[in-house]
């Protein structure tokens, strides 16, 4: 497993969310009083005034029978351009996709996985296009035919419109996701063979905190570092008494399976030498941890197999001279793991350490996690598929506003790119203005290029370091502004990797985040358009 | 009629600018208007004039560089007047892919009229615009003359107490022109007010109370439509036909009366008139051919 659920931050994200927009509008607010007042005088800065008024009026004055009669006219308008032609795609790809997905006879855990994750992406790259398509031609074309001069000249509001406009198309696009949801989890049943459906489950994974010793067996927040790249997993040392230790908390007996607590690994091992290869692993140990009670459990000697789950399953009464008590401790006593091992206040302490002299195990805070009872795959899936939901709904409201203001294929590309970045380039931004990545600016880079200045050497000194320096500012800054509002969509991928992992879609950690980025962009699309549309004269020729 | 002003125009003033804000048209130049409660007012000039561009203001599609406008006593962006409001754009722009009750049925919810006020008001309206055999057809299969009627009944759909119409008998043949002006008459009976533009002059005559004459985006003349069009000078007589001797008789006593007899002539009918009437022959006798009152046939006769 390579993703780390961390908990989602609620009120640190609202926080955020406050001073960005409450910048955002402050910002917008005085810019438009400086230009009222110069181009109108006191007119201008009181119409300023009235314009903020008005909407809070409007917003609080809108008729959700007007909306929904604009909601209707919407899907009509959709269906009757044909959109669920989209089903006729959506049929050709399921029809054909079982030829081209079924091959790892020898993994039924990759084929599932394939199976899961081929629906998925199917079902989100043909409906969120689709939906970008109309949300962003669909109010332009109002405007271009002039049908909207009906519209508006009747007492609706246009801030309705918008509103109608985005649920009309959020309840089709839904309705569209139910059925291709549907479908879709019928074919993955089906397509899966008895043998591997057993791998259609949502596991529900408690996971902990992790600290490491050394090999001295002093406390560090880290293990070693081997010299990967990729930092992700920190290493322990084998037969020395370097330790990763898991704190799990809120553990109780409810947490058991077949009255047995789950423990599921994913551990790499970096090798200083070949081993005994036949074993199929490095040799490892959990040790269970009670301070409280002075007790230290050791399990059997476990074998780490690579690129698969390890599963251990410790049955509530052990004794410690049972094969997964043997090691350590009072022979013969009989424990109870949830009242003896789990402390009072449902604290659980596992240690993990390796056997192997010169063999190293890596490992991370996700790569250890207690498996409480499983939920149906049918929880899981239907999350993720609620996790192309959310996306959805984010496109229609950023599509309708930006076609509030622009014509129809200017709003495609807007949003289209807007999308993009949000998927892609999104953690990359993040990473260069927050200092992590080491970059200099855009302008410095090509000046070095056309001069072959390597990048050690110093700027000299003089006008064309200083305009270089002004430049570089001002796009990073530009940077700085689409960092803050391009929202980040790959918080709503997360989830399908959830299931295709095999896990239950985590509430903390991808669902209330996807819900929550969802959620903080319907003020500013609805405050964005109010204003697009209020200040646009509908018949300008 | 009422003297209560249900549309005030001053000094209204519209510039259509480019992107950078530079000055292209000056479409009105300080327009002041009138308009009574209960009165059919024709705006009328020519192309370009800017008779369009003053309904759109009024309804708030575009917003004015200078003066005031109030219609029903309020700005003409505040929303709520649009209650009271029935408008006929120029070209029908309806959803073309909806049938004609449904078109009823979705401007109907926008004034919130209740589901059975909705229908009952939307089957009055198609059999008053005479499109009861077309209702369940789209817009897009309707001949430019159902557009138009399908047009005016979502205008009245609210039952309003000010009526706008865009050349309102524009693509319409006599017949449908006939209805329309019917039914503008008819909202004059009701006691609404009916604004129209058109450069169909014949159509404005049939049926203004008062009219206003734009060029060029200014306001060139305006009043009473009778009064505008008595030629003060002159007196006319309608009598039935008279013989060559009493024409006659009245040329020596025209001339006693130090008159002068400018043409004698037997009255021609409009075209349309006789066009009406072969239509309207032809519902009644069916398979005849009509043969209109013409000397031939009454020589035959």
């Amino acid at each position: 497993m390579s993703f780390d659920p961390i908990p989602y931050d609620l009120l640190g994200a609202f926080k955020y969310f406050l001073v960005v927009f409450g910048s955002a509008m402050l910002i917008a607010v005085v810019v438009c009083l400086i230009v009222g007042t110069l181009t109108r005088g006191a007119k201008g800065f009181t119409g300023v005034f009235r314009g903020i008024f008005d909407f809070f009026v409007q917003i609080t004055h809108v008729s959700c029978r007007r909306i929904w009669s604009l909601t209707v006219l919407t899907i009509r308008e959709a269906l009757r351009q044909k959109i669920l032609f989209v089903f006729i795609i959506f049929a050709v790809l399921f029809m054909f996709a079982g030829w081209f997905l079924s091959g790892a006879a020898d993994r039924p855990d990759l084929q599932v996985q394939s199976y899961i994750d081929f629906v998925l992406k199917a079902i989100s790259w043909l409906v969120i296009p689709i939906m970008l398509l109309l949300a962003c031609w669909s109010l332009p074309e109002d405007i271009k035919k002039r049908t909207i001069h009906t519209v508006v000249t009747k007492p609706a509001y246009r801030i309705e419109i918008v509103m109608g406009r985005m649920l009309g198309f959020t309840l089709l696009g839904s309705a569209i996701l139910v059925v291709m949801g549907t479908i879709g989890y019928i074919w993955i049943n089906r397509q899966v063979p008895e043998t591997a459906q057993y791998k259609l489950v949502s596991k529900v994974p408690v996971y902990g905190e992790i600290v490491f010793t050394d090999r001295e067996g002093a406390l560090t927040k880290t293990g070693l570092n081997v010299g990967d790249i990729w930092d992700f997993r920190s290493y322990i040392e084998g037969a020395t008494k370097a330790r990763a230790i898991y704190k799990f908390t809120g553990i109780d007996e409810s947490d058991a399976i077949d009255d047995k607590l789950v423990l599921e690994s994913s551990f790499e091992a970096f090798r200083t030498h070949k081993g005994n290869m036949e074993k199929g692993g490095i040799l490892y140990q959990f040790i269970f941890v009670n301070e409280d009670k002075n007790l230290r459990v050791p399990s059997r000697p476990l074998i780490n197999k690579e690129y698969s789950d390890n599963v251990l399953e410790v049955k509530r009464k052990l004794k410690y001279d049972n094969p997964e008590g043997k090691g350590e401790g009072d022979a013969g006593t009989e424990i109870d793991i949830f009242d003896d091992v789990v402390d009072k206040d449902g604290n659980l302490t596992v240690e993990v350490q390796c056997l192997e002299a010169g063999q190293l195990l890596g490992m991370a805070r996700p790569d250890l996690f207690v498996r409480t009872p499983d939920r149906a795959f049918l929880a899981g899936y239907s999350k993720a598929v609620f996790g192309i939901w959310l996306p959805m709904v984010l496109v229609i409201m950023l599509g309708v506003t930006i076609s509030c203001f622009v014509k129809g294929p200017v709003a495609i590309l807007t949003t289209l790119t807007i999308v993009l970045v949000g998927f892609m380039s999104k953690e990359y931004m993040t990473e260069i203005l927050s200092g992590q990545m080491q970059a200099s600016g855009a302008i410095e880079a090509w000046y070095r290029l056309i001069t072959h200045m390597n990048s050690q050497t110093a700027l000299p000194d003089g006008p064309v370091k200083f305009i270089i320096e002004i430049v570089d500012a001002g796009i990073i800054n530009f940077l700085w502004l689409c960092q803050q509002v391009i929202p980040n969509f790959g918080i709503f991928s997360n989830m399908r990797e959830y299931v295709i992992k095999g896990f239950d879609v985590s509430w903390n950690a991808a669902l209330l985040p996807g819900i929550i980025t969802t959620a903080a962009y319907i003020l500013p699309c609805l405050i964005v358009s109010f204003y697009s549309l209020k200040l646009r004269e509908l018949e300008a020729k | 009629m009422d003297n209560e002003p249900v549309i005030q125009i001053s000094n209204l003033t519209k510039i259509y600018r480019d992107f950078w804000g530079r000055k292209k048209v000056r479409a009105l130049n300080s327009l002041s208007l009138e308009i009574k409660k209960g009165e059919i007012f024709g705006l009328l000039g020519p192309n370009g004039s800017g008779k369009t561009t003053t309904l759109k203001l009024l309804l708030g599609l575009l917003f004015p560089s200078e003066g005031d406008i109030k219609v029903l006593g309020q700005p003409a962006s505040n929303v709520e007047k649009n209650e009271r409001i029935g408008y006929l754009p120029e070209e029908s722009y309806l959803y073309r892919f909806l049938n004609a009750e449904e078109t009823l049925d979705f401007y109907g919810r926008l004034f919130k009229m209740p589901a059975k006020e909705r229908r009952e008001r939307a089957a009055e309206l198609i059999e008053k615009v005479g499109l009861g055999h077309a209702k369940r057809r789209q817009l897009k299969e309707y001949s430019k003359g159902m557009t138009r009627r399908i047009g005016l009944a979502q205008a009245l759909i609210n039952n309003p107490d000010l009526v706008m119409l865009d050349e309102p008998t524009s693509g319409l043949d006599p017949l449908g022109t006939d209805d329309m002006k019917r039914m503008i008459l008819e909202l004059k009976e009701q006691g609404k007010t009916v604004l129209m533009c058109s450069h169909l002059l014949a159509d404005v005559q049939d049926v203004c109370d008062r009219i206003a004459i734009l060029y060029g985006g200014e306001l060139k003349v305006m009043g009473r439509v009778e009064d505008l069009l008595k030629e003060q000078d002159e007196t006319q007589i309608m009598t039935s036909r008279l013989s060559d001797e009493a024409i006659k008789e009245i040329e020596q006593v025209v001339a006693k009366h130090n008159g002068k007899v400018g043409t004698i002539d037997h009255p021609t009918a409009t075209l349309e008139s006789l066009f009406l009437k072969t239509v309207q022959e032809s519902k009644d006798r069916p398979g005849q051919r009509f043969v209109p009152d013409t000397e031939e046939k009454k020589a035959s006769e």
